[in-house]
This record gives structure tokens, sequence and C-alpha cells, in this order.
């Protein structure tokens, strides 16, 4: 049964990207309004994939995958980064960072599925949950 | 155009939102405005502003509102570049954001009557894309007289807006500071979180940036938050927003060079890593310096006991390895002599790493006076509380446990025991009561507190009444009803008798977490006196708990190497309570333990011995049998101290929550007891006071 963590300081779009990813089987969500709020979630609790908006207030999406790249427990954790146009330059800092894949807003549901299984299905977290 | 595609559902939500967004957008621009009518820089609002247009591009992107999406980029663009500069716009570029703003709004409008949003205008869209080289060239930052002491630490992940809000906040006179916030998931129980304590701190200081910390740079902790602020507000406000210790405030301010002692410390040239080492001690926030004394982290010490008991286990290894080789005929007299030796270290390093637990009852007690102040302002009675705790120590661990009883106790007295100042007059006593706690540290390593009260005293027939019960004819009997659960929520015994609230609570923390004792002494109209005795120190283990011939005993989990049902008994124990039982193909020895523990015990009360713990001994696999699983919990284990006691076999004993006192075993070395090189261990309960 997937985690999720879906991070964005817009409701409406972390509800967007909840709809996009529910048809996933068994998969379970739980929503951060900030990267500060995402990191204090990750150390609570394991996850198997972090859906990340790149522009949010205090920390951003490159700082979060670098704060979390750099927590032995979350190496692997796979990473989805939203971004929307303009954010191209932050988007090749972002890969240097350790995110695995990019959305561009907007994104179709089919699309953001395919990256959410592309990523759970060889990600040795989910094969060691079972 | 109008909101459609795979999102079209979202669209009174995006709306929402979209107001929402608007609305902050606005105060933001109107905040740029006037700064930059007055040429000054705005960094929080110019990225705040920018933030809200970002956030509304994407969405606008998601339910495909493309004129939305197109202004709001270019305005988006030019506040990047600004942000960037520091937060300074130019002022030919407020007109243009004004009406990009308001070209937004109208088509927000729109959709929400169910119109089409009108196609971007071609001209403003223009004027806002040729915003960004305008504001690339605004005027460059002046240099300041002050400046940030963050360089090293935190220069690289500080924007340039940022910096300039920590700058100006500090030549305007405000603070600027480094507010550390510990989250965990117990602090997140209690709703303190990193939002929540985002909002709380945002009422006393403009937050400019939060930086996650983990390692060596939280001071310990798995993770921490670094709220970079400005502020006017006291320190202890600020720490009280972050939910108080393990939180620090420190100064972002750096020095003026020729002031302070670091200026000659600080190695700027000679080839000295000077950077290096900078930025190592600004990283360990929570180690402070200053009269001899070092403030650590309580996970620290905790982490030094996590290796030490590593270091405990691997010894216990290296004994069974050595004992295997005496055993085999070798030369082990000289290995046998350092092995004696590495255990009096160890022991040693235990009580070194126990004694820095230890924390004075003065500062344990600190906050009670405040909590008095609170209470005397709620009821209106005069109080005046006395601490007279002297030096004495105790165990952070007991401390914790300990503090929330007092603060019970303390409450009831205020709360109920003293009465108003009018009735103390009355009754010939002065108006103001006194609730007076001492304590002293006793030789058998127990402290012992008492709280007194001057006020009306426990009435037992009231109490006795309110607990429908005989009216109780010793003190003990009347704490024992006081201690009865459910008695607190009786509203007229609060009322009236002044006792019984949370008092069950009191008594589970002093007795049963603690393994200590509570005692009530109590005189109509004089007042009241509880004594409180509780341990120096404790420690805590994970234990399964078990019966064996009727009683319960405890041993600690780690030691037990698996639980299981005794079926194939290959040989029924003998004369020397020792059979033999079936464990995976192989024959290990079925021990009684019920017969161990006390070989004169009643035949009858001996079980069968359903269950058996596997414990290994010099390598080998033993089974002790006992008559039934409780179950596993975290326990107090209290040593025996008592040299005339202290049995092979007995790591000491504990109270499981029943008030009577459980024998916490030590099944590897009541093994050896086995082979009747020792003497027998004594009854339980025998020694047990």
């Amino acid at each position: 049964m997937p985690e999720v963590l879906v991070v964005d300081d817009s409701k409406v779009m972390r509800d967007m990207v909840v709809a996009c990813l529910r048809p996933y089987p068994d998969s379970h969500f739980t929503q951060a309004s900030s990267g500060l709020e995402a990191i204090e979630q990750l150390s609570l609790k394991p996850y198997d994939l972090l859906v990340l908006d790149l522009n949010m207030p205090d920390i951003g999406g490159i700082e979060v995958v670098e704060f979390v790249r750099g927590q032995d427990h979350l190496r692997n954790l796979p990473i989805i980064i939203v971004t929307t146009r303009g954010d191209e330059a932050s988007r090749e800092r972002a890969l240097q960072a350790g995110a695995n894949r990019f959305m561009t807003k907007p994104f179709t549901p089919d699309s953001i599925q395919g990256a959410a299984r592309a990523l759970l299905e060889k990600s040795p977290a989910e094969a060691s949950r079972g | 155009m109008s909101g459609s595609g795979e999102f079209a559902e979202f669209l009174p939500a995006y709306l929402a939102e979209a107001d929402e967004l608007l609305a902050s957008a606005q105060k933001d621009l109107l905040a740029v405005e006037e700064a930059v009518r007055k040429g000054q820089a705005q960094p929080r609002a110019v990225r705040e502003l920018f933030r809200a247009l970002h956030t509304l591009k994407g969405l606008s992107a998601m339910v495909d509102v493309e004129p939305v999406v197109s202004l709001s980029h270019w305005m988006e663009a030019s506040l990047r570049l600004a942000d960037q500069a520091g937060g300074r716009l130019p002022e030919s570029s407020v007109e243009p954001l004004v009406e990009g703003l308001r070209a937004i709004e109208l088509r927000v409008r729109q959709l929400g009557a169910g119109k089409a949003a009108s196609p971007a205008p071609a001209n403003l869209l223009e004027r806002l894309e040729a915003l960004g080289p305008q504001v690339r060239d605004a005027a460059p930052r002046r240099a300041r007289a002050v400046k940030l002491d963050a360089e090293a630490a935190f220069a690289s992940r500080l924007a340039p807006s940022e910096r300039e809000q920590l700058e100006g906040g500090l030549a305007g006179g405000q603070r600027a500071l480094r507010l550390d916030f510990v989250p965990s998931a117990e602090r997140a129980a209690k709703g303190l979180n990193i939002n929540t304590v985002r909002e709380r701190v945002a009422k006393l200081a403009d937050i400019v940036k939060v930086l996650p910390l983990s390692g060596a740079a939280a001071g310990g902790a798995s993770l921490a938050f670094a709220l970079l602020i400005i502020t006017r507000a006291e320190d202890a406000a600020l720490l009280d927003a972050v939910g108080g210790p393990p939180a620090v405030v420190r100064s972002l301010e750096a020095p003026a060079p020729e002031e302070g002692p670091s200026s000659d410390a600080a190695p700027d040239a000679g080839g000295l890593p000077g950077g290096a080492i900078l930025e190592e001690e600004l990283d360990e926030p929570e180690v402070r310096r200053g009269g001899g004394l070092l403030r650590v982290e309580v996970s620290r010490l905790d982490e030094a006991m996590e290796w030490l008991a590593a270091l405990v286990v691997n010894r216990s290894r290296l004994t069974r390895a050595v004992a295997a080789l005496t055993q085999a005929g070798a030369p082990t007299r000289e290995l046998n002599a350092i092995l004696q030796e590495n255990g009096r270290q160890l022991r040693d390093l235990r009580s070194a790493i126990l004694r820095l637990r230890m924390v004075r009852v003065g500062d344990v007690l600190e906050r009670l006076p405040l909590l008095v102040r609170g209470l005397r302002r709620a009821t209106g009675k005069a109080v005046r509380l006395e601490l007279d705790v002297g030096d004495a120590e105790l165990d952070k661990a007991v401390a914790d446990r300990l503090l929330p009883a007092l603060v019970h106790l303390v409450r009831n007295a205020v709360d109920h025991a003293l009465e108003s100042p009018e009735e103390r007059q009355a009754a010939g006593k002065p108006p103001e009561g006194l609730v007076r706690l001492t304590c002293h540290t006793r030789a058998s390593a127990q402290l012992e507190l008492t709280l007194r009260d001057d006020g009306r005293g426990v009435d037992a027939n009231t109490v006795a009444k309110a607990a429908n019960a005989p009216v109780p004819d010793s003190a003990d009997a009347l704490l024992d009803l006081l201690c009865r659960p459910g008695l607190s929520t009786r509203q007229e015994v609060t009322r009236t008798s002044g006792r019984g609230m949370g008092m069950d609570i009191v008594r589970r923390i002093v007795v049963e977490q603690l393994g200590g004792e509570l005692r009530m002494d109590t005189r109509k109209g004089v007042g009241t006196t509880f004594t409180v005795f509780v341990p120096l120190t404790v420690t805590l283990m994970d234990a399964i708990v078990f019966e064996c011939a009727g009683r319960r005993y405890a041993v600690a989990v780690g030691t037990v190497e698996e639980l299981i049902d005794v079926v194939g008994v290959v040989r029924p124990a003998g004369a020397d309570g020792v059979g033999l039982v079936e464990r995976r193909g192989a024959a290990v020895p079925l021990v009684s333990l019920a017969r161990l523990l006390d070989a004169s015990v009643d035949p009858g009360a001996v079980g069968q011995g359903a269950k058996a713990l596997i414990v290994r001994q010099r390598g080998e696999p033993v089974a002790f049998a006992v008559d039934r699983l409780v179950g596993q919990q975290e326990i107090v284990l209290r040593p025996l101290e008592d040299p005339l006691v202290r049995v092979p076999g007995v790591a000491g004993a504990t109270d499981l929550g029943d008030g009577q006192p459980t024998l916490v075993l030590d099944l590897g070395a009541l093994g050896a007891a086995r082979a009747g090189r020792r003497k027998r261990a004594p009854r339980s309960g025998e020694w047990v006071t």
C-alpha cells in the first residue's frame, strides 16, 4: 500500500494531484501545505512517494529535495517535482539535487499516474513492504 | 476561453483559491508601492507577491485559463528578478503590476459568472514583459552598516532578498535571530508542528526564512527547523512559541570586528581552515559554553547510553567466548583478568553517563512559581509559594515524569486546599496562604519531596461520602480513598473537600511509574502535607512479563531469544527440575523456573510450564518453563541496592501497576544457579519491603 506525500501550498493543486493518483491501487495520501511540513512528515513516518511543488513559502521544492537526499533513510525516496512554465532553470537544479521526475503544469492525470507507477514499481522501499 | 479539460470539476475550488491569492497579492502590492515611493526595499512583500502569482499561474494552467496564465507569467518573471535584487522595484514598475493584477481579477470574475475569460490585452502583456529589464537595472543595494553573522552557515541558503530583509531589520533597530524548533511525534500529537509553530512565531516576528537542519547542525536531534526572524519580541516569548527546550535563540548579528573576544581567537590567516571551523561552531548551537557549564541535549546522552548498551552486549558475547575457551582448556587467566577490568570500566563509564543525566531539582521546579502566579490570578486567593530545594539533583528521566505529579499537587493545594482570604481571617489565619515545597536527598538513593499547605485540611467524612465508602480511620486509608480513580470526577468533592483531583494520577506516577512512595498527613483546619519519595535514578527497559507458580515476573526482552510452547517434552523434569524439550529438532534443557526460584514452594502451586523462554547461557540455549505469558511492557527497573539481598539471577524489582513488587529476573545468571554453585534465590517478596 503505497504511502504518498503530496506537497503544495495550494490546496486545489494538492487535491488535483490526489485526484490524479487516486486510481493507483491501494494508495494512501497525506497532504502537506509547505516544504517544512513535508520534511516534518517525512521524519515522522515512512513514505513511498513524494510529489513536490517547486515554489513554496520558506523553502522551495529544491531545498526539500536537497534535504531529503541528505538523509540516509530518504536517499531512495522517489520524488516527482511539479513545476510551472518559467521554472526551467530550477528544474535543472532540482534534477541535480536528486529529483526523479518532472511534471509541468498543466499535466494530465495519465501522465502523472504513469510517472508515479514507474517510480513506485521499481522502488526498493515498495518492494520490501510487499 | 473557459475553465475546462481534465480538471473542470475543480473550477469552483480554483475560483475560491484564486480569490484568496488575489486578495493577498493586492495587499502585498500596496506594501510594495508604498516602499517604492519611499525608495525602500520591501523584500517580504515582493517575495509573497511573486509566490501568489506563481501559484495562480500554475493553477490557472491546470484548469486551462490561458489569459491568467500569460498575465501572471510576466508579472511573476519581473518579481522573480526583483526578489533576486533584494526586494527592490523601480517606480515605473508599479503601475503595470497594478493593472496586471486588475486584469487577472477581471478574468477570475468572468469565470465565476460562468463566462469565458477574455483574452489578455496584448499591450498590457508587452508592458509587463518589458518590466524585467527595468527591474534588473534598478538601483543596486546600498551597503549596510550592520552585517549578518549567518554567512558561514547559511549564506548559500539565503536569497538576496532574504539577506536584505534580515539586514534591513537590524538596521531598523530590530533583532535578527535564529530560533530553532525541534519537531517530534509527541509534539505533533500535542498540536505543535512546524505549521503551528510558524503561525505562533509569525505573531511575534517577521519570519524571513526557515531552514531544515539535520545531523550535527540539528544539535543531535534527527531534525530541527531554524527559523530566521526579525523581531522586537523577548526571548522568553519566542522560546515559548516554539514549545520551549531544546529550542535556543541566537543572534544573527555579527559583532563589530574590534569587539568581542572572538576577534583575536579567529584565525583569519595562517593557512588554517578558518571557514570550516567557524562553520562547525555555528552548527553547534545547543552546546553553549560558559561558567564551566556545558549544556547538552538529553538525546545526546541517550545516544551515549545506547552505545554503552551495545558495548555491554558485546562484552557478554566476549565473556561467553572466553568461558568457552576456558572450558576447552585454553590458558585464559590473563584474558579473564582483562575481562574483569573491562567490566569495572564499563560500570564506571555507565555511572559517569548516568551522573551526566542528573539535573538540579531547583531547575526542574522553575515553572512552579509561574504556575502559582497564574493560579493566584485565576482563583483570587492570596498565596505564597516557598521553594527550599537546595542543591538536590535528580535523573532527568525521573524529573520529567515527576514534574506533572508535582504540578498536580501544587494546583490542588492552591485550587482546593487553601481557603479564601476572608475564610482564613475568620479562622484566625493570615490571609495569605502558604505552599511550601522542600526536598532533600536521602542516603538510600532516594529524593524526599515534601509539599505542605496551611489550608483547611482534608475532611475524611466528605471524602468517604463522595467515595461511597466507610470513613477511613487512618491517613493512609484516607489517601487510598483520595487516589481512587474516578473520585476526581465528582464535582462536590473537589468543591467541598478540596481534594481528590487527579490524585490517582499523582499516585500512579510516583508509585507505579517511578517505584516511589506517596504519603499524606492532614489535620483539619491546619493543613495537609504530601511526602513523595522517588528514586534518584531509574532504568527503563522493555520486559516480558509472565506468571510462574502463581507469581508474576519480568525479564528483559533483549535477553530472551525465543518464546516457545512446551509441547515436545523429550524427557520430563527429574529430581533436579531439569528435563529436555524439543526445539526445532534439537533437544534443549528445560528448567522448571518454579523449582529454581523456590524449591520449597507448595508443589500444588507449581504449574506444568505451558510456555518456555529460551535464553542463551554460555552460548547454549536453555528453556525456562513458565506458566503463562502476560505481555510485554516498558518497566522501570529498580536495582536492589542492599548487598544483602543481591542475588544472582535477579536484576531488580519493578511495579507493574498492581502495587505488588515484581522481580525482574536475569535468566542467564539464574541458569548458573541451576548448577548448584550459587545459593538459591530467595522467595520473591521476601526482601522487598
